[in-house]
């Protein structure tokens, strides 16, 4: 009984969270008539997809965005990985005040911090370019905490026989400590990709021209707040722009789910 | 969030990964997007048009998102020390970006012989909000005012006289009442009118406000009367239109699909801006009217929309240019095709007497309402804080609409919190 109850309940939140989506295939890929109408036998159309796609340079934006997040995702392994690594196993003067300070950071909202990152940037002469917004962000404070609490959990032991064996620290970090974090690694990246996909504030404050500036930003050419809304054309942009991500989240959606339960993240 | 050792590591990637940029006179201008279409193309092509017959001279547009985003971009660039050179943002910010120090007056550059009659060309309703202190800070260029479209099949439906708008309050009330179709259980198929709420309702508000002869604030923006009882009672007529006419639908109504509920026949009047007169003309798919407001005790609509504003901490020879630019942007010619392209209203009297307007006009005369409705306009409202300012009106307002506070309370308590934000401004 109270599992029918459980399935149903799952079933009913699914498909609340799946109507927004279904709602954007649908009108995407209808003439705008039928965006808030809904005939069955409506005429399929991809006429949207390449009004969105004509509409700003997307190609450049998919290929800006794709380094971006490459760029911020292979940096923060490595720091965080690094940072971890020394919080989780050696002691050392002022390591704990060290991981608060860490742990300070993610009580921060970034988007506090957008006119002193900024001067920064003007300071480092990055403005308008993909480093300049991907810097803030890859010291990542939640990569460190979550790598560290995995590292804690891994047994000592492990550590002491791999250096019995003659390896260097490194060569234990390698092969036992990445090892074994595997599945938080990969929740984690699928945070971190996901985030700063979508992230859309600060590219677009320190980005301003076609070359450096992500889709997000690219989008904002449907903003047309004064004439009102164009649902076609927005839901047909936002499949486009969102669809890889999506793909890619259904092609590996085992080994995700499983990483996060694993990593404990909810 | 990245402490010191971090950007001196970041420097050194800096120098790794890019090389700088080269050196040029260029004039960087933010322009916030606003409209549907082809906008930006639009404007990349005036960009390219003016280099043509300016060389030495680069402008390079910044799209900056809407209007709120562009300016939390600019006044970050501007705090930063990498402000643009111009940028068009909306035309009430302009006392808050004069107590941030932001911007230069146009005055302090436009010092030649025949530029104080470029500044006298415009409207003079444009320059209400252009103006503080007896220095012109904004010149106009993306300018609406608020107008009621009109469906004139479903006029004829209901037995109206399909080539006329009401032109009263009480003639809205009364065609909205004949428009509006029920059936039998009491379900609405077409509402009479719609005024939008979402967003910026102290917009469409300022129409009512208007129209019944009272101002919202003072020219020097540090006073608002949003609890005058004439404003009470304006809000109290657009209340009354969803709650006791029922000839518009209640709650908060969406800014954004107003014109889409217009196209799919949901609602047979609807006010909104005249930016949107390009859009009904693509996409209604019946015949349309467009009229200025109806009138209470007058008629009146705020102004809407962008100006150009020149940044002060560009260089002299920046600004120079930049005035060059914007001169050659609001030239007759130039604005009337802006206009014409966008539906924005052109923004000088010349402008309407070039012979593309003449022909423009001809052939669709609701492109010259908005302009008739000029000498009713009215300066959108702008003050001090502006954006806490103007929210403390909305919230009243929507508290209002919703049933939430009768108008009266709703006013009395905007009016508390204007008064609190503005108190500061005054002592100065």
């Amino acid at each position: 009984m109270i599992r029918s109850l459980e399935t149903a309940a799952a079933w009913l939140l699914a498909i609340l969270w799946v109507l927004p989506l279904a709602y954007a295939f649908w009108t995407a890929f209808h003439p705008p008539e039928f965006a808030t109408r809904f005939h069955l036998f409506a005429p399929l159309t991809l006429q949207n997809f390449v009004n969105a796609w004509d509409a700003a340079p997307f190609a450049r934006y998919f290929v800006n965005t794709v380094l971006l997040v490459s760029l911020i995702l292979a940096t923060q392994l490595v720091l965080v990985t690094l940072a971890a690594y020394a919080f989780a196993s050696y002691e050392f003067f002022g390591r704990d005040v060290m991981f608060a300070l860490v742990l300070v950071q993610l009580m921060i909202m970034p988007d506090v911090l957008i006119v002193e990152n900024y001067r920064t940037m003007a300071a480092l002469d990055l403005t308008d370019t993909i480093p300049a917004i991907a810097l803030p962000y890859m010291a990542s404070a939640f990569g460190i905490f979550l790598l560290r609490q995995t590292f804690k959990t891994i047994p000592r032991e492990l550590d002491e026989a791999a250096r019995v064996e003659g390896a260097g620290s490194l060569r234990v970090l390698w092969e036992v400590y990445v090892p074994l974090a595997r599945p938080v690694y990969i929740a984690y990246a699928l945070v971190s990709v996901s985030y700063h996909w979508n992230n859309f504030l600060w590219p677009l404050i320190i980005t301003n021209s076609v070359g450096s500036r992500p889709l997000t930003v690219g989008l904002q050419v449907f903003s047309s707040t004064d004439q009102g809304i164009d649902w076609s054309i927005i839901t047909a942009a936002t499949l486009m722009t969102s669809g890889p991500l999506l793909v890619a989240f259904l092609l590996f959606q085992r080994q995700f789910v499983q990483s996060f339960m694993r990593a404990g993240i909810k | 969030m990245i402490d010191t050792s971090l950007k001196r590591l970041a420097a050194l990637a800096a120098a790794a990964l890019v090389a700088l940029p080269a050196w040029a006179q260029e004039i960087s201008f933010y322009y916030p997007v606003a409209v549907g279409g082809p906008i930006t193309k639009i404007i990349d092509g005036l960009a390219a048009d003016f280099e043509k017959e300016n060389p030495g001279i680069k402008v390079k547009p910044i799209y900056s998102g809407t209007y709120q985003e562009s300016i939390v971009k600019a006044l970050t660039a501007h705090k930063s020390g990498e402000p643009p050179v111009v940028s068009v943002l909306l035309s009430t910010d302009m006392f808050t970006l004069i107590d941030e120090d932001a911007i230069a007056p146009w005055d302090t550059v436009a010092t030649g012989a025949d530029d104080q009659q470029w500044i006298k060309s415009f409207y003079p309703a444009f320059m209400q909000n252009s103006q503080t202190g007896g220095k012109t800070w904004g010149i106009p260029f993306q300018r609406s005012t608020v107008v009621l479209y009109w469906n004139k099949e479903a006029f004829k439906e209901a037995g109206l006289d399909p080539n006329r708008a009401p032109a009263s309050w009480k003639e809205m009330v009364d065609y909205a009442q004949k428009l509006t179709k029920r059936d039998a259980s009491g379900k609405v198929s077409q509402w009479g009118v719609q005024v939008p709420s979402s967003g910026f309702p102290y917009w469409l508000f300022q129409g009512f406000t208007t129209q019944n002869n009272v101002q919202l604030m003072n020219t020097s923006g540090d006073t608002t009367f949003y609890d005058n009882p004439a404003v009470i009672e304006a809000l109290q007529f657009w209340v009354d239109l969803s709650g006791k006419h029922k000839v518009m639908p209640p709650g908060i109504i969406e800014w954004g699909t107003t014109p889409k509920d217009f196209f799919e026949r949901k609602i047979a009047m609807m006010w909104t801006t005249t930016g949107n007169l390009t859009n009904v003309k693509a996409n209604a798919k019946f015949d349309f009217g467009v009229a200025m407001l109806p009138a209470g005790k007058r008629r009146g609509t705020p102004t809407g929309g962008g100006n150009f504003y020149l940044f002060k901490k560009s260089t002299p020879q920046q600004q120079a240019a930049a005035l060059k630019f914007v001169k050659w942007v609001t030239t007759p010619k130039r604005a009337a095709e802006w206009g014409i392209a966008t539906g924005y209203v052109a923004v000088r009297p010349d402008a309407w007497d070039t012979p593309e307007m003449k022909k423009y006009v001809e052939g669709f005369p609701a492109a010259a309402v908005a302009r008739d409705q000029l000498q009713y306009a009215v300066a959108e409202l702008s003050t001090h804080d502006n954006q806490r300012v103007t929210k403390a009106l909305n919230d009243g307002l929507q508290a209002a609409l919703t049933g939430g506070k009768s108008p009266e309370a709703a006013m009395k308590e905007s009016q508390r919190e204007a008064e609190r934000l503005l108190r500061s401004y005054r002592r100065k």
